[in-house]
């Protein structure tokens, strides 16, 4: 008896998050699926459309740049913000008076608005008045300061820097956490056999903090393929489109453009593509996050 | 049959159909109740004193509960159609005339001529002719301006000119090239134009496009017109420059829009530089800088498949009621508030907002005269408008000058022709617009 009260218990603890994940996850879910099938411009419902928005966004040429785009945008800022995050956690991991202060700071890219995150990079990386290519032409390194963010060849990748570094010093804090959590006895056991620190790591500490660690680069690549506020203030997806994102050009085609279905299947597409990123990469990984889950 | 009545039944019967027949009777009474205003854009300056004439407002129409919000201009279209998706529309909206076409053409406003009234009559009297036209759509009033922006005009540091040997600004497009190659030293460029995709960076470029008789859009054929002479050779004029080496660098003008080319002005960063009628809104124009701003300069030879403008404008703070409104009479009490000469004399007593003032009285202005005297006789003499068309507006405008600002960008960063990428402008907008208008 004592069990199934309980059981209802249980339930009613956990109804709050089903009604927040149905109302603000599911519901809009299905509400631009159904509006990706639809013929939805202006603001009118002009009826079912079958794929003619998906064929629609198939024709048009700008999309597969965005494609591209979208995949430096998404692959490059997880990879590097996992991989700088990992390198800057390990050092955050070691016990001094300076580590101490500097996990204390870091958090601070994080905690600053976006815009204002996103005005201050465009002045820093300015062409004309920015202080990175004045310093960079100081130094003699270049004739004339180069415009970051107006190089077409350049630009993705100055987004993709500008979100590493907001986004990395959570993932280095979070992966720091991990690796002092891997009990000293199993450095010492490993010291015993004849590691050296590279096998340690590899050993020793990537096994411990593997859940972590999977958590965090599928988090990231999350957060990186939500991030709207940065390419759009930074760029507006130029110079000629060369910065033109999923996220910007769903926004170009809904709320300039006012092509509500046409943002709807990009948006269907966007997620399916997320969903099969991380499906890849939870079922590359599968065991050693199974075996972190377990513990 | 006889009908028997006595006087006192007549009385009372006729004192019956009269309280009966007035009952339906609209009645004359103040505006009253809850009124959203939501203006979107403008010069710092008139940020500021917009809602504090608002208060003005407020002590005369003690009965209309105000609730004013400023938003950036940008972002007017975005937040606009999430107001009207949501049901949260404010009752006033004061935005940009080249959106009245999309905003009709989705039952987000409502024609003013059928809730005015006998205001009409008033406005009619205040407000140029030629600027209360551009509140107009389909032969109805739409929106009220208080004053519009022009299109393509030039700032010269006059001093700068005054040292490469000429005297006047440049008339021509030859003249241009030729004076902004002579302007030019190693750490100046000649000239800057903006080429960022800011909405603001396209109406400049088709200020300069119309007046050679390019277009941007037919709506009689429903064609995107871009590839079209008139704005080929205009944008041929951007690469002109940029090869002339009179310009920064293309790099660097794809990644710096209106505001910010404004500035690199002021600080001496460009001996001239393309905008629109606001040349001298404080962006950081510093007073000891001697300059002078004029129309820009017209095409050697029209080659453009329409005739030229002289002109392109726009009422940048047009105020438009709300077709969801659940107050109009307090909306049209705010609209008329505004189409008052006290109002309307700001912009001619302030010359620095920089805009074609859309009241009479402000043209009455010393200030104005003496800041544009230019401006001031060719309005006396009635022939400011001479030529003059509104901004391009109609349904799927956004998406040809996203698509013309991708052509810009190509061009100036080198990656095409003017002729390539306006061809492949056309073409990606003209699909868009199909899709758009079905």
């Amino acid at each position: 008896m004592k069990l199934r009260s309980d059981h209802w218990l249980a339930y009613g603890m956990i109804l709050p998050v089903v009604a927040a994940v149905l109302a603000f996850v599911v519901g809009p879910t299905y509400d631009v699926t159904t509006l990706s099938f639809t013929r939805f411009i202006m603001g009118q419902d002009r009826g079912f459309g079958g794929l003619v928005n998906f064929e629609a966004l198939a024709s048009d040429p700008q999309f597969a740049t965005v494609l591209t785009n979208t995949g430096i945008w998404i692959l490059g800022g997880t990879v590097l913000c996992v991989l700088l995050g990992m390198t800057v956690a390990v050092y955050l991991a070691r016990d001094s008076k300076l580590t101490t202060f500097l996990r204390a700071i870091i958090l601070l890219p994080w905690i600053l608005p976006d815009v204002v995150t996103a005005m201050a990079w465009k002045w820093m990386l300015h062409g004309q008045v920015g202080i990175i290519g004045q310093t960079v032409t100081d130094l003699g390194l270049t004739e004339r300061t180069i415009s970051f963010l107006g190089d077409p060849d350049l630009v993705m990748w100055m987004l993709v820097a500008v979100v590493v570094w907001r986004k990395m010093p959570l993932v280095a804090l979070i992966l720091c956490a991990a690796i002092r959590s891997v009990p000293q006895e199993h450095y010492e056991a490993a010291r015993l056999d004849g590691a050296n620190s590279w096998q340690q790591f590899r050993f020793v500490v990537l096994p411990h903090i593997s859940f972590s660690l999977t958590a965090v680069t599928v988090i990231s690549m999350i957060w990186i393929t939500a991030e709207f506020t940065l390419p759009w203030v930074m760029t507006g997806g130029g110079p000629a489109n060369s910065s033109q994102i999923m996220a910007t050009y769903i926004y170009q085609q809904s709320f300039q453009f006012f092509n509500w279905g046409v943002g709807s299947a990009m948006s269907v597409v966007n997620l399916v593509v997320l969903v099969m990123i991380v499906s890849l990469y939870l079922y590359v990984v599968r065991r050693s996050w199974r075996s972190g889950a377990a513990k | 049959m006889s009908l028997r009545m006595n006087r006192r039944s007549f009385i009372a019967g006729s004192t019956a159909l009269a309280t009966a027949s007035l009952w339906g009777m609209p009645q004359a009474r103040a505006a009253s109740g809850a009124l959203s205003v939501w203006k979107f854009g403008g010069t710092p300056r008139e940020v500021e004193f917009w809602p504090a004439r608002d208060e003005a407002f407020r002590t005369a129409n003690p009965e209309i509960d105000l609730n004013y919000s400023y938003f950036n201009g940008q972002i007017r279209r975005q937040k606009i159609l999430a107001g009207f998706q949501t049901r949260n529309l404010a009752d006033v909206i004061i935005a940009f005339g080249q959106d009245i076409p999309e905003f009709a053409g989705f039952d987000m406003i409502q024609p003013l001529d059928a809730i005015a009234g006998d205001r009409l009559a008033g406005w009619r009297e205040r407000i140029v002719p030629e600027v209360l036209e551009t509140g107009m759509h389909e032969g109805q009033l739409y929106g009220l301006p208080t004053y519009v922006d022009m299109a393509s005009f030039l700032a010269v540091d006059m001093d700068a000119l005054a040292e490469a040997g000429f005297d006047a600004p440049p008339k021509t497009w030859s003249e241009l090239r030729e004076y902004a190659k002579a302007l030019t030293k190693p750490d100046r460029p000649g000239i800057a134009f903006p080429a960022t995709t800011a909405p603001v960076d396209i109406n400049i470029f088709e200020g300069i496009a119309y007046a050679n008789g390019g277009r941007i859009f037919d709506e009689e054929t429903g064609e995107v017109t871009l590839a079209g002479p008139g704005v080929v050779d205009a944008l041929q004029l951007y690469a002109d420059l940029i090869a002339d080496g009179s310009t920064p660098p293309g790099t660097a003008m794809t990644e710096t829009n209106f505001r910010d080319t404004a500035q690199l002005f002021a600080q001496g960063r460009a001996a001239m530089w393309i905008g629109l009628s606001w040349l001298n809104t404080p962006w950081g124009t510093p007073e000891e800088l001697n300059w002078a701003g004029s129309p820009f300069p017209r095409p050697d030879t029209v080659s453009g498949n329409y005739p030229p403008v002289s002109a392109l404008m726009d009422p940048t703070a047009i105020l438009m009621v709300s077709a969801r409104s659940e107050n109009p009479e307090a909306a049209i009490e705010y609209l008329d508030f505004w189409s008052q000469n006290e109002q309307l004399a700001l912009w001619g007593a302030a010359p620095e907002y920089s805009r074609i003032p859309g009241g009479k009285v402000a043209w009455e202005s010393e200030e104005l005269a003496n800041r544009w005297p230019d401006w001031v006789s060719a309005y006396n003499e009635g022939t400011l408008f001479d030529g003059a068309q509104p901004l391009p507006r109609f349904i799927g405008v956004s998406v040809v000058e996203s698509a013309l600002a991708t052509a810009i960008q190509q061009v100036v960063l080198g990656q095409q022709t003017p002729e390539e990428a306006l061809t492949a402008a056309a073409e990606a907008a003209q699909q868009q617009i199909d899709l758009l208008r079905g």
